[in-house]
């Protein structure tokens, strides 16, 4: 005999068990869509093994390490821009501002290394002042 | 699934070859003794490829559904078809029950151990229970892929197709000096003093006024390889060039345009060459004389030039590098009357040095039609990484109008690490896709199409110039933003898997293949000398328009600091832990270890 009652309850087992299922369903999908994917990543990496195409990852690594170390281990940059006023291997000393002289290639002065590229730019005539300068001039 | 990494891989690499392979599988020997290849090729008719450029799978009509034999179970990760008898079985890793090698042990003869992955178009050994590869089902496996997709070579900026076409190439003769010619060479030329910790070629250069981005890239084109032992060979004598300049009347202008002419120049009517004031250069620091080098009259010869370039501003290196390339070319290149092959340095001997070949594949993602360029390149400019970890660990995207799109995917909980030149270099050859607003016309298609673009290198040069783009140009050419963030770069590099064959073959899974970049000497030449040492490294330190270069330089396995006119010894970790703007590597052949004796440090 079956009332009002007993058909709600055999409503709900349905329902229930229908969801079992599905979650089951999804469930079991889900593992099969990774161990496939799992399985496709295995298949790539033993060719490239077998074949002997794999990159030297020690080597890499091992470049990494003394990499890290040595920022590590160095002083702060900073110290090191501050060359000016060092010996250099050959036990020579410098001015921060070159003072060979030389003769101008362009107009025959005598010019101090350090300060060659400025004189030539305006000896030259380039240079953004010079040009403007230029212009200027033959404007009309 | 069993497999053992073979380590001695590194020491001598097989390159896809796989004749040390078929003999570690005796059911493959066997079956291939029995059948010989004709399977293999059989199985082509049921090889299907998704398209565009997709895998290949096994079915034996294009709506089959593969289910095991034994179990009726679809589902399997892992499904393989007997090549024998064509029945497809299932097969779980780890030992687990697998149908597949019931099938093959059931067979009283033998015969059906050899199966191929229904998904994945892999050669199993039922027996072994391992992944078997065989040149000649690779072979059908790529003719069935490459049949899916066409193809165009458009040869767009380095000239015609011929010139891909095999350049004679000498034999290796080793040589030594007979008698006679060991007499010319003690009276003609003085011995070098082989001093290890002065060594020679190690001049300072002054500063001539915000030059210094001048002298970081000639400290390391001084130092050069291939460059140095051209100019100091004396492969371009200054005073013959001269002399035959003057003779055909080299009445020409001395080059540059606008800014006025050189009424005052003392060196008027006679022709402006570059390479003259590089071979000068050569000498002077070769001299043994240790005063710091001026080079002024190099500076002079580049402004006409490069006039644009100019004044007396600071400026880039690497565009003073490439300026200066392209002077050394010009002024030999206008006595050459032969064709040349651009990109194979027939022309001069800094693209001779510098010049390698570049390859770029954009594939339709409609149809798969690959269309194919090759330019030449005298370096490799790359980028930084777009992302960055903040502290909170949250990223920050920073948006490059050329950078992978598909890189934004880091997850918050991402650790920082470090960027790499390797890193770059992945970056630099990994499949772009091109957006919906750069779409590429497909001539299968007829249409414009979003595409997939994919870089690689043809031709690997004698020294490889590699450029990080630490500078951020605004559209009125004043430097905007200077990227400071570190960057790891390698003391020895294997530029093996950028090279077109690799990239190509790694696009078709990596099978045992000959493929199209496969032919040419180019690729003779990159294979045996795909591996590079660093032998210098131009470094940029403060703001953009406030900031210093200097150059480090490996001699003798010996670090040196190159600060304008001051040459310092430093530690090798002082390098690594520089900030690296242009690092060049010479091929490992090229690079003289032989005279090489480590200085305690």
């Amino acid at each position: 005999m079956s009332g009002p009652n007993e058909d709600d309850n055999g409503k709900l087992v349905k329902f229930v068990s229908f969801w079992l299922c599905i979650k089951q369903l999804s469930s079991q999908l889900f593992g099969n869509l990774l161990n496939s994917i799992i399985a496709d990543v295995a298949s790539e990496c033993h060719r490239i093994a077998k074949l002997g195409l794999d990159r030297n990852l020690e080597e890499e690594e091992e470049e990494l390490k003394l990499s890290a170390e040595a920022r590590a281990s160095v002083a702060d940059v900073a110290a090191e821009t501050n060359g000016k006023y060092v010996m250099d291997i050959f036990g020579q000393t410098h001015p921060p501002v070159a003072n060979d002289v030389f003769d101008c290639m362009n107009c025959g002065r005598s010019v101090a290394a350090g300060r060659f590229a400025p004189h030539l730019e305006k000896c030259m005539g380039k240079g953004r002042k010079a040009r403007k300068a230029t212009r200027n001039s033959t404007a009309n | 699934m069993s497999s053992t990494i073979n380590h001695l891989h590194h020491h001598h690499r097989i390159d896809g070859q796989i004749s040390p392979l078929t003999s570690s599988c005796p059911h493959l020997a066997d079956f291939r003794s029995r059948n010989g290849a004709k399977p293999f090729r059989a199985l082509q008719d049921c090889l299907r490829v998704k398209p565009p450029g997709g895998r290949a799978g096994i079915r034996r009509e294009p709506s089959e559904v593969p289910r095991c034999a034994a179990c009726g179970d679809s589902s399997p990760s892992r499904l393989y078809a007997c090549v024998a008898c064509a029945a497809v079985f299932c097969h779980a890793p780890s030992g687990g029950p697998s149908h597949a090698s019931a099938h093959a042990a059931s067979m009283p003869l033998g015969g059906h151990e050899i199966a191929v992955d229904v998904d994945r178009a892999e050669l199993f050994c039922c027996a072994c229970r391992d992944q078997i590869y065989d040149r000649d089902f690779d072979a059908a496996v790529v003719l069935c892929q490459s049949a899916a997709l066409k193809s165009a070579i458009t040869v767009q900026s380095s000239g015609n197709p011929e010139n891909m076409r095999k350049r004679r190439r000498v034999d290796y003769r080793p040589w030594s000096p007979d008698v006679r010619e060991r007499l010319l060479m003690d009276n003609g030329s003085s011995v070098l003093d082989c001093e290890i910790d002065r060594p020679r070629g190690l001049r300072g250069l002054n500063n001539l006024g915000n030059t210094c981005f001048m002298n970081s890239v000639l400290q390391a084109l001084l130092h050069t390889p291939p460059l140095r032992d051209y100019f100091l060979s004396d492969r371009h004598n200054r005073y013959y060039c001269q002399l035959k300049n003057a003779a055909s009347g080299g009445g020409k202008r001395n080059g540059g345009n606008g800014g006025g002419d050189n009424s005052n120049g003392m060196i008027k009517g006679v022709k402006l060459c570059l390479a003259c004031d590089v071979d000068a250069m050569f000498s002077a620091v070769f001299s043994g004389d240790r005063k710091p080098y001026s080079p002024a009259k190099f500076l002079y010869s580049w402004w006409q030039h490069a006039s644009n370039l100019a004044s007396y501003d600071q400026q880039d290196a690497h565009e003073f590098f490439i300026s200066m390339l392209d002077g050394i070319h010009e002024n030999v290149e206008r006595d050459r009357g032969k064709p040349q092959s651009p990109g194979h340095g027939d022309c001069c001997i800094a693209h001779r040095v510098f010049s390698g070949i570049l390859r770029s594949d954009v594939m339709c993602m409609a149809c798969g039609f690959t269309s194919t360029t090759y330019d030449p390149c005298v370096d490799i400019s790359l980028d930084l990484e777009p992302h960055q970890v903040t502290a909170h660990g949250k990223t920050s995207a920073k948006s490059h109008p050329s950078s992978n799109s598909e890189a934004n995917g880091f997850s918050s909980t991402q650790i920082p690490t470090t960027s790499t030149l390797i890193g770059c270099l992945d970056r630099f050859t990994r499949p772009e896709r091109l957006g919906s607003d750069q779409k590429f016309f497909c001539q299968q298609c007829q249409v414009s199409q979003e595409s997939l673009k994919q870089m690689s290198i043809r031709k690997l040069p004698l020294v490889s110039c590699f450029h990080i783009k630490r500078f951020e140009h605004s559209h009125t050419r004043k430097m905007s933003r200077k990227v400071d963030r570190y960057l790891q770069f390698p003391f020895s590099l294997d530029m093996a898997p950028y090279l077109s064959s690799s990239i190509l073959r790694s696009r078709f899974g990596n099978r045992v293949f000959s493929f199209e970049g496969d032919d040419g000497d180019d690729v003779a030449a990159n294979e045996m000398s795909s591996e590079f040492e660093l032998f210098a490294v131009v470094t940029h330190s403060g703001k953009l328009d406030a900031g210093h270069y200097v150059t480090y330089l490996r001699l003798s396995n010996q670090w040196y600091k190159c600060d304008d006119a001051w040459i310092t010894r430093v530690n090798e970790n002082v390098v690594r832990a520089a900030q690296g703007y242009m690092m060049f590597y010479v091929q490992k052949m090229l690079y003289y270890r032989a005279s090489a004796q480590v200085c305690p440090s």
